[in-house]
């Protein structure tokens, strides 16, 4: 069983030359995430989303605190969707898949087609990404997140670039094939509807990388956005940012 | 009621192959103007040397012709031939093996940019005449002294686009492969290495055209064989004639060579990055 722990977790770019302030992405998050749950993160530009994904793919260092991510006592393996495509321009899509894995055989390169079937683009398999539709390209990084087993999916906004259409078939896509796997899964987003659309839990995060609230969602799946059950949800989520504010800007005032 | 017009098979192929013939023609409207290019070299070469020299001075082309013909056949050809390519290439092959240490160092350590920028100024400022005699100087007549001169030279252009090259990496990427877990290795053979490739292609050309016209001149003033002493000679004994057909023929190599090799890596690569 895979777990996240997350301890006093702060992190702190120190000034730049072009931005002399330090800016504190994280201060203080503690968080624990046991199983195949579904964990969005929800939070406004800038509070710390992305800062707190890397850190627990192992890609940034926090300025203190601890990340712990295991897998039955080892290191998880982690697959990680960006918000951007992030894919080799000069490897084919099938190449891309076949770049982030271990072992280069025929398995894995069945391995790669299935989940690039899974996404409905083995067609496309031996296209370069550029000549691909952003949608498409988003959607190769989701099979390459799968395609690596991962303990632990990590997913930073995949589908804040998109158009509401394609991000809606995409979401219902996602939601399917982790129902399928039941990866344990920590999912960053800006959108409302989309965390409860997706989450069995949501993390809300404020400014400054404080974490203010977390509530579970427990709603039957499939979900669908326009569900009476799911608005009421997505009602509750945002008086609790709308509280979290007046209380923030009274505290303001009152100190 | 509404009519679509049919496709038939039939059409579609008609319309392809007089696209076909249209792309044909233009293909070759361009060779044709690659000679008419020649022609109109060829044809200033023969103004000049009738009418503004003559052709004692300047021989035709024709003339030059022959005695390239003449120089091919001739046994030493090859050993000249082959004197100077070997040099051309071991220093260009030189120049590439430090350049990619020094561009690595350019790109990431901000003390040997600073050093290794006012060095190639140096190098690039000074006119190559002068290099090719400070060869003389130091190495004396030796195969040596053109292969290092060469290298000198021909460096600072492959090391500057390996560094611009490394530098304009798109960091994310790198991010991204640390996430799956790639190693450093994986990360400069699939990341680093395609995405600077092809600015280092640009530098390694022309750092190659630089070379070779390094090489010939160090040759001129300090080697006992290869085109540029055949060059050296043929001067000293008042024959133009031999002069300009080695030069030629030496020029002929080394384009040739050049479009072997560097137009069909770029071909390859062509339509892999976008
Ligand atoms: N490499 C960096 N250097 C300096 N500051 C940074 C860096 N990365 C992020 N920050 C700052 O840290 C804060 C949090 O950034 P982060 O990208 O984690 O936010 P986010 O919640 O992902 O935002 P968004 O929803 O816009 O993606 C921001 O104020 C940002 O300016
Ligand atoms: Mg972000």
């Amino acid at each position: 069983m895979a777990t996240v722990l997350i301890e006093n977790l702060t992190k702190i770019y120190p000034p730049t030359i072009t931005y002399p302030h330090r800016v504190q992405a994280l201060g203080g998050v503690n968080m624990s995430v046991t199983g195949n749950v579904f964990v969005a993160v929800l939070g406004p530009s800038g509070s710390g989303k992305t800062t707190l994904l890397n850190i627990v793919a192992g890609v940034e260092t926090p300025t203190s605190g601890s990340v712990r991510a295991v897998q039955d006592g080892v290191p998880a393996q982690v697959g990680y969707v960006f918000q951007e495509p992030r894919l080799l321009p000069w490897r084919t899509v099938l190449n891309n898949m076949l770049y982030v894995q271990d072992r280069k055989s025929d398995r894995s390169r069945r391995e790669a087609e299935f989940y690039l079937t899974m996404v409905g683009l083995n067609e496309v398999a031996h296209l370069y990404p550029a000549q691909l539709s952003a949608g498409m390209q988003q959607r190769v990084g989701i099979a390459r997140a799968f395609l690596v087993n991962p303990d632990i999916l990590l997913m930073d906004e995949p589908f804040s670039h998109m158009d509401a259409l394609t991000g809606r078939s995409l979401r219902e896509y996602l939601q399917r094939v982790w129902l399928h796997t039941r990866k344990t899964a920590l999912f960053v987003t800006h959108d409302v509807s989309e965390a409860v659309e997706l989450a069995d839990r949501i993390v809300m995060l404020r400014p400054g990388g404080v974490v203010f609230d977390d509530i579970p969602v427990n709603l039957p799946r499939p979900r669908h956005p326009d569900d009476p059950a799911v608005r009421a949800v997505e009602g509750e989520v945002l008086r609790r940012f709308d509280s979290m504010e007046a209380a923030v800007r009274f505290g303001a005032q009152a100190g | 009621m509404l009519t679509v017009p049919s496709v038939t098979p039939d059409a579609i192929s008609e319309l392809s192959t007089r696209e076909m013939r249209r792309a044909v023609a233009r293909r070759w409207l361009f060779r044709f103007s690659v000679l008419i290019g020649w022609a109109a070299f060829i044809g200033v070469w023969y103004f000049f040397s009738r009418l503004v020299f003559n052709p004692q001075q300047l021989p035709e082309p024709h003339v030059v012709a022959a005695e390239s013909w003449t120089l091919i056949t001739e046994r030493d050809f090859r050993t000249n031939m082959q004197a100077s390519l070997f040099r051309v290439l071991a220093g260009f092959l030189l120049a590439a093996l430090l350049s990619t240490g020094l561009g690595w160092l350019i790109a990431y350590n901000a003390w040997w940019r600073t050093l290794l920028r006012t060095i190639v100024q140096l190098v690039v400022s000074t006119p190559i005449v002068a290099l090719a005699i400070l060869t003389l100087v130091v190495f004396g007549v030796s195969s040596l002294g053109p292969i290092i001169t060469t290298a000198i030279v021909a460096t600072p252009y492959i090391m500057m686009n390996v560094a611009q090259g490394l530098t304009g990496v798109d960091r994310r990427l790198i991010v991204m492969s640390e996430s799956f877990g790639r190693t450093r290795t994986q990360i400069i053979s699939g990341v680093l290495l395609p995405s600077s490739l092809i600015s280092v292609l640009a530098g390694a050309r022309l750092a190659f055209a630089v070379a070779w016209r390094m090489e010939l001149l160090t040759e001129i003033f300090a080697a006992s064989e290869g085109v540029g002493f055949q060059i050296r000679r043929s001067f000293e004994s008042y024959d133009v004639r031999g002069m300009i057909a080695w030069t030629v023929l030496f020029i002929a190599v080394m384009l040739i060579f050049e479009n072997l090799v560097f137009r069909q890596i770029e071909r390859r690569l062509q339509g892999r990055t976008a």
